[in-house]
């Protein structure tokens, strides 16, 4: 304390940080950090800051926006891998399956991730999953059409696991690089889907799960992230609808609790509004730095 | 769905009032914060958050509890009546021939909902259509069309038109023998002018009775720009919060219900037709506070 006090610096005390911590806090809720989620990376910045010194010209307000969008980078940077050198160095076909809650947008994400593929020199099938909901089977088969893809389908009704490996045995015999896998949406909280959903992983055994989710959710996005983890492993995130909101929370969220990293942005309803997910420029927009 | 967590915590908060006849300062503060971490975590946006802790702080230093109360019936009765003055009553649906715009957000189940409202009307002896304008999502007009099959209702589509406003015109022509007129429309959200500009034009068509907005029960502080943005553009009276089988808890129904002057109509509990209740405020709000029959304890005090 001498010593800092000798070269004109301040030691920051419990007390400067309360008020600065507390509006970063309603800033993280307010921007759908999910509450929990938002109280332990404050912490991580009150341990941080707690006994540092800091120079009589600069604000301690300051000072903990910093180590916020350190500590927030820290989260969203996460297991971050390139997608696409995961799937130049898998044996193919890759096996990609999406799950989520419902109306996330796993149906459109996987008509994207196509055109993604496509434009990078690989070639899909799109396997459907979803024998559950109505009109499943026409949405992905016009979507289908419409890139000029081999849709795998069944009858509503169907085993999800069987139509996905069937999309697998096409792909093998057909020397196709990439299998993209759609599942119904289901809440986390159907027990009866949740297993056929740890069932579909264990049958399958896919080279990547990615989980989608959609920019716009608040709180609940810690909650389904968690248990769809559990229920099959996921690898990678994609959050839907970032043009509908860009306050992206439920990134940081779901980073957080799963530790994997987010991949890829949704950013409108065409085939290439999809976007690799850049860390520091949502952490910016969080932090309103543009 | 929102209130849930309000009513365990506000349970274990008041404990600690129990006996006591007058309050503190503190004792307030304790409770407004985890009225506030109650509703924050309950999606409610963090604006309206403060506003009701703030109504609710000053009221309960304020008020003179009337006689013979205690502090903890105080507090209760002071946040039911803030709450109901949020929630109000549920959206009137007189039983009768009328016309229903659905709007919102991709995704947030509005096709679904429409069969539902629809199995919904028949059972009440109404006989309903459905009109499917999505002219935009693949699938969305086979997706509404087995749908109505599976609540056995009327239904209009055009799987080859591309204009949504002319489907709605012949739509209602065609089910003019219909009574109740559910119109779903595809998704879009606030900052899609072009397609806020379509919906405008679907409603000055329909002339609906009632215009609801469908809304996930897990969307976050978005819902307030996104329900502002709707009611400007069309007029919201009501909303519909959907996937309350899930674990989310639909605050942002009520910052929605909040920024539109309106109410909640229905809410959605699954992905079937039959998955559908009846919005009712006062047991659900003293069910959710779970402290027995508020209202009648906020009659008594
Ligand atoms: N604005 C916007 N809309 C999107 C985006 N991604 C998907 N959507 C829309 O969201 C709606 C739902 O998308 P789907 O792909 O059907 O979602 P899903 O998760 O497959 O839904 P279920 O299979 O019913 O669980 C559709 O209207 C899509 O066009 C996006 O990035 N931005
Ligand atoms: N579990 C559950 N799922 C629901 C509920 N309501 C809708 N869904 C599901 O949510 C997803 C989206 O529902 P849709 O009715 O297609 O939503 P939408 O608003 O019409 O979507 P767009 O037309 O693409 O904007 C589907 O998988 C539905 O089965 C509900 O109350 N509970
Ligand atoms: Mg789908
Ligand atoms: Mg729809």
């Amino acid at each position: 304390r001498a010593k800092a006090f000798a070269t004109g610096k301040v030691i920051i005390e419990e007390e400067d940080l309360q008020e600065p911590l507390r509006d970063l806090e309603f800033a993280l809720l307010g921007s759908d950090v999910e509450m929990t989620v938002a109280e332990e990376i404050l912490d991580t910045v009150r341990e941080k800051m707690l006994g540092e010194a800091r120079a009589q010209i600069e604000t301690t307000d300051q000072l903990v926006t910093e180590a916020l969008h350190d500590a927030l980078l820290e989260v969203i940077s996460v297991g971050q891998f390139d997608f696409e050198e995961r799937i130049a160095a898998a044996d193919k076909p890759v096996t990609v399956v999406f799950t989520g809650v419902n109306g996330v947008g796993k149906t459109t994400t996987i008509a994207k991730l196509s055109e993604w593929l496509e434009d990078r020199g690989y070639s899909s099938v799109l396997a459907n999953g979803d024998t559950y909901r109505a009109g499943a089977n026409e949405q992905i088969g016009e979507h289908a059409d419409a890139l000029g893809r081999k849709l795998i389908a069944h009858d509503k009704g169907g085993d999800p696991a069987a139509v996905i490996y069937d999309g697998v045995e096409y792909a093998d015999a057909n020397d196709i690089d990439v299998v993209l896998g759609d599942t119904a949406g289901r809440l986390h909280t159907s027990n009866d889907l949740m297993a056929q959903l740890e069932k579909i992983d264990r049958v399958v055994e896919p080279d990547l799960t990615l989980f989608v989710d959609e920019s716009v959710a608040g709180q609940d996005a810690v909650r389904r992230a968690t248990e769809f983890n559990d229920a099959a492993e996921i690898d990678g995130v994609v959050l839907s609808k970032a043009d509908a909101d860009s306050s992206g929370g439920a990134a940081i969220s779901i980073a957080y609790v799963t530790g994997k990293p987010v991949l890829f942005l949704g950013t409108g309803q065409e085939y290439d509004d999809l976007v690799q997910f850049d860390p520091e420029a949502l952490v910016d927009e969080l932090l309103g730095e543009e | 769905m929102v209130l849930d967590d309000l009513g365990s915590s506000l349970r274990d908060t008041m404990d600690t009032l129990r006996g006591k006849s007058r309050l503190d300062e503190a004792d307030v503060e304790e409770v407004v914060r985890e009225i506030q971490r109650s509703l924050l975590s309950a999606d409610v946006d963090v604006g309206l958050v403060m506003e009701l802790s703030d109504s609710i702080e000053t009221r309960a230093l304020e008020e003179e509890p009337p006689g013979g109360t205690t502090a903890r019936d105080h507090v209760l009765k002071i946040v039911y009546e803030e709450m109901v003055g949020l929630i109000g009553e549920s959206t009137e649906l007189p039983l009768q021939e009328q016309t229903i715009l659905l709007a919102g957000l991709q995704g947030s189940g509005k096709t679904t909902s429409a069969a539902k409202m629809a199995w919904w009307f028949s059972k009440k002896g109404l006989r309903p259509a459905v009109i499917q304008t999505d002219t935009f999502r693949p699938g969305a007009y086979d997706q509404a069309k087995q749908m109505t099959e599976d609540a056995e209702v009327q239904f209009y589509g055009d799987p080859d038109a591309d204009d949504p406003v002319q489907i709605a015109r012949d739509g209602l022509e065609a089910t003019s023998d219909a009574e109740v007129h559910i119109v779903d429309t595809a998704g879009r959200h606030a900052l899609e002018d072009d397609l806020i500009a379509e919906i405008e034009e679907i409603d000055s068509v329909v002339d609906p009775d009632r215009s609801l907005l469908v809304l996930d029960a897990a969307i976050g502080q978005g819902a307030k720009d996104q329900a502002q943005r709707f009611e400007e553009s069309i007029g919201i009276d009501g909303v519909v919060i959907t996937k309350l089988d899930g674990t989310a808890k639909g605050g942002g129904a009520l910052t929605a219900v909040n920024e539109t002057g309106s109410s909640i109509a229905f809410l959605g509990t699954g992905e079937t037709v039959q998955d559908i209740e009846r919005f009712e405020p006062n047991g659900f709000i003293s069910r959710l506070l779970g402290m027995g029959d508020l209202k009648q304890l906020s009659e008594r005090v």
